[in-house]
């Protein structure tokens, strides 16, 4: 047992330790939150026309307007919802066609011709994710045109990158024994492709294409606004018009089109996997 | 298992006593009939889009000309002016504030959103659920709408979709990550008598804390891929300038700025991974 | 004197599920080293757990020091809770945390929320906690993180934390079965004179039988939710034990 006054002076180092590990802490969290109050004075305090926003009673009047929900609007939803759905379908399965050679060229282990084919793949990927789909839907309705079509190749570009990611670490992380077992009984590259690469990776792809379907459901709502049809073109229509209980129905609309794709998604996935 | 639709009606041998067909009865008229389905969905929706294929196909050069002649060369002297220079700063600060926010309102809403920590299941659970699914499912630029529609144009609106955006997005990731945890000392710390907030504090935190940090700078990367056009609708930011040369036809300036996007993309990318590589070493 | 007893104990995981428990009575006195053993899902986990209500019996009586445990509500139950200290077969510590914060956190019933959230802790709780890590041998290891260090270090560990509460009654939940027979006979040693320093009496659920009858002066033995046997360790035998374990060895 240690005497009393040892314990004392440990006590005074841990607590002195504790104190130092705390104020390193509080310096990274002080960083954090000085630049949140820069940011907040540049973009909001400085930014805002408080003048023409008014008091607080005028703010959550103009919000009050978005409470009610406009039934009659209902009927109108229907067949933009299904463009929506379809329109998200179409665009997952053409993203799926895209993907092939995206994800042939950006697994290491498969990819041709490395120091080509790999960095391409990665470019294409990078591509994909990094433009929203708002700038994919501009640029393809500048195109071909207004209409689905610009929303399905705007999506199809759009999930390119995240299903060909994960396709390609799914298939660098496969089992190389069946590849070599396929090879040894005389399999060509596609042969080992069909019989020993594509059932270790499929499930993995199909979990992957499930998941971009449902996001694309959400992205397919909003591309009507820049023309591409759908729910989002009738919610630029009932702003536009001031129906705000109207934006607030087709908010409501698009929440169960995202529900109605997770429940889907919920099942598929269960047959399938 | 692989699902392989390839034609089976080969040459059939003759009837042996042990044999073996691909075709199962039911199994298989299930694959069929679905895959029949899904194709017969896929025809029908090319119909009730009004999908003009011809379009599709004629498109790739109509792309190409479109490209070389109206985007190229990008104008790139317009992206280095100061006026778009400081909407650029601004964009980082509205995703660095919106991330921030987001997060604050997300680490609470992990807690009450797992099912192993949630205060009551019955009631707060679903709720918490519920709000995470609202948040996320709502897309970034309607809350961008929504807020430019009640608070006028400017940053603020954007720093607001952005904070909703990541709530969701970040309080789903939570709630996953906290749900993954050891229970054992979760049990530990509650049979010492603690509190809920101190059985979290102790608990809880530890564990999840590398987590949360690489999904925080996550969320600040696909927040500032969404600051990018939330100002499309008046919410602030580089969108802002976007929408405006669109609508001019400005098309070697618009090329020029989804140039900028791309590579401000890619460095946000990079550092995230950076730092997500580094935390995790750190553990 | 019994400090705790436990009237026909039931419990039951889902409405319709099968009852884990199916009437437990026993009592514990004040210096009594009591163990529960029987075989692996016999029930002995979730008797423990039901002492300190980790686990909710759907009815019985417990008494601990004349408080009717399953009637408190959750403040009285979270009082009574720091009085009771636990030991775990995974030893159940936070493995990012510092041996130090893992002991402090022995003393999260007795704290405000505020001292938690901010990790305050007073002079006085940082040296018991340096006195309790000395005690069980572990004043070299103060500032390592938990995950650093051996199984018998961290069960250690463990025994500090529900130290640093003053138990009045300490639960032990397998407390060897994650250790090799040497260190578990070390572990078991140190907590038999710690439980004599502290004059606290032991609930052990230990699978271990040569344990049980070296260490424990009072046994019960379960088998699938049932009492099959209640005394004290010289009163069991080998056919006793057979009985108890009957169902294993299919």
């Amino acid at each position: 047992m240690a005497s009393a006054s040892t314990t004392a002076r440990n006590v005074d180092r841990i607590l002195a330790a504790r104190t130092k590990a705390k104020f390193g802490r509080s310096i990274i969290y002080a960083a954090v939150i000085a630049m949140a109050v820069f940011s907040i004075k540049t973009t909001i305090i400085d930014d805002t026309d408080w003048a023409r926003l008014g008091s607080v009673a005028n703010v959550l009047a103009s919000a009050a307007e978005f409470l009610g929900v406009d039934w009659g609007l209902l009927p109108n939803l229907l067949e933009p919802a299904i463009e929506t759905i379809m329109v998200a379908t179409l665009g997952t399965l053409l993203g799926v066609v895209v993907c092939v050679p995206a994800i042939w060229f950006g697994a290491l282990n498969i990819t041709p011709f490395t120091p080509v084919t790999y960095p391409l793949a990665r470019l294409m990927m990078t591509l994909s994710r990094s433009i929203h789909e708002i700038v994919w839907g501009l640029f393809f309705v500048a195109a071909v045109g207004l209409g689905a079509l610009a929303g399905v190749l705007a999506l199809a570009i759009r999930s390119v990158g995240f299903i060909a990611k994960m396709s390609a670490e799914a298939i660098e992380d496969l089992d190389p024994n069946p590849v070599e077992a396929i090879r040894a009984v005389g399999g060509s590259d596609f042969q080992v492709f069909i019989y020993a690469i594509l059932p270790q990776v499929l499930p993995v792809i199909v979990g992957v294409v499930i998941f971009e379907w449902e996001i694309n459901i959400r992205r397919s709502s909003i591309l009507g606004l820049v023309g591409a049809g759908g729910l989002g073109l009738v919610f630029f229509r009932q702003l536009n018009t001031f129906n705000f209980p109207g934006v607030t129905t087709v908010i409501l609309a698009i929440l169960a089109l995202i529900l109605f794709g997770e429940i889907v998604s919920y099942y598929v996935r269960k047959a399938i996997i | 298992m692989v699902s392989r639709t390839t034609a089976q009606a080969r040459t059939e041998p003759k009837p042996a006593p042990r044999e073996w067909r691909r075709f199962k009865f039911p199994e298989s008229l299930y694959k069929w009939a679905g895959l029949m389905a899904a194709l017969l969905f896929l025809s029908y929706s090319i119909v009730y889009l009004n999908i003009p294929l011809e379009r599709f196909f004629n498109m790739f050069g109509r792309v190409g000309t479109l490209i070389t002649d109206r985007y190229y060369p990008p104008e790139m002297e317009y992206v280095t002016e100061p006026d778009y220079l400081s909407s650029v700063f601004d964009t980082i600060q509205m995703a660095y504030l919106g991330a921030l926010f987001g997060m604050a309102a997300a680490i609470p809403l992990g807690w009450f959103g797992s099912y192993n920590m949630t205060p009551s299941r019955r009631f707060v659970y679903p709720f918490a659920r519920f709000v995470a699914m609202c948040t996320r499912a709502v897309h970034e630029t309607i809350w961008a709408i929504l807020f430019v529609t009640i608070l006028g144009f400017g940053m603020m609106a954007g720093v607001l979709a952005l904070t909703m955006f990541c709530i969701g997005f970040a309080g789903k990731l939570f709630a996953e990550e906290i749900e993954a945890i050891d229970m054992g000392p979760v049990e530990a710390i509650r049979s010492t008598g603690a509190s809920e907030l101190a059985v979290m504090v102790y608990g809880v935190f530890p564990q999840v804390r590398v987590a949360f940090t690489g999904i925080g700078i996550y969320t600040w990367d696909v927040a500032f891929r969404a600051a990018t056009v939330v100002g499309f609708f008046g919410a602030g930011g580089m969108g802002w300038y976007l929408k405006r040369n669109v609508l001019q036809i400005e098309t070697t300036r618009v090329s020029a700025i989804l140039v900028s996007i791309i590579l401000l993309v890619l460095v946000s990318e990079a550092v995230s991974a950076w730092a997500r590589a580094r935390v995790a070493k750190a553990k | 004197m019994s400090i705790l007893s436990v009237r026909d104990l039931r419990v039951r995981y889902s409405a319709s599920g099968p009852e884990i428990l199916k009437g437990i009575s026993f009592d514990v006195e004040a210096d009594d080293f009591f163990a529960i053993i029987g075989p692996s899902g016999a029930g002995k986990s979730t008797l423990i757990r039901c002492i300190n209500r980790l686990v909710e019996p759907i009815s019985g009586k417990i008494t601990l020091y004349g408080t009717d445990v399953l009637s408190l509500n959750s403040r009285k139950l979270r009082r009574l809770r720091r009085d009771i200290g636990m030991i775990f077969q995974e030893f159940n510590l936070v493995d990012r945390m510092s041996v130090m914060d893992n002991v402090l956190s022995g003393r999260l019933g007795y704290v405000s929320n505020f001292t938690a959230l901010f990790r305050l802790f007073s002079k006085e709780d940082i040296g018991s906690a340096l006195s309790v890590l000395d005690r069980v041998g572990l004043s070299d290891h103060v500032d390592k993180r938990a995950d650093q260090l051996s199984g018998g270090q961290r069960q250690r560990v463990g025994i500090a934390r529900a130290l640093m509460q003053n138990p009045k009654l300490l639960l032990l939940d397998e407390p060897t079965s994650s250790l090799d027979p040497k260190i578990s006979r070390e572990v078991m040693a140190l907590i038999i004179e710690i439980a004599a320093e502290y004059k606290v009496p032991i609930l052990c659920n230990i699978h271990d039988v040569q344990l049980a009858l070296e260490f424990c002066n009072k046994i019960i033995g379960l088998q699938d939710g049932v009492k099959m046997f209640d005394g004290p360790t010289s009163k069991m035998n080998s056919k006793k034990l057979d009985e108890i374990y009957a169902m294993e060895v299919l």
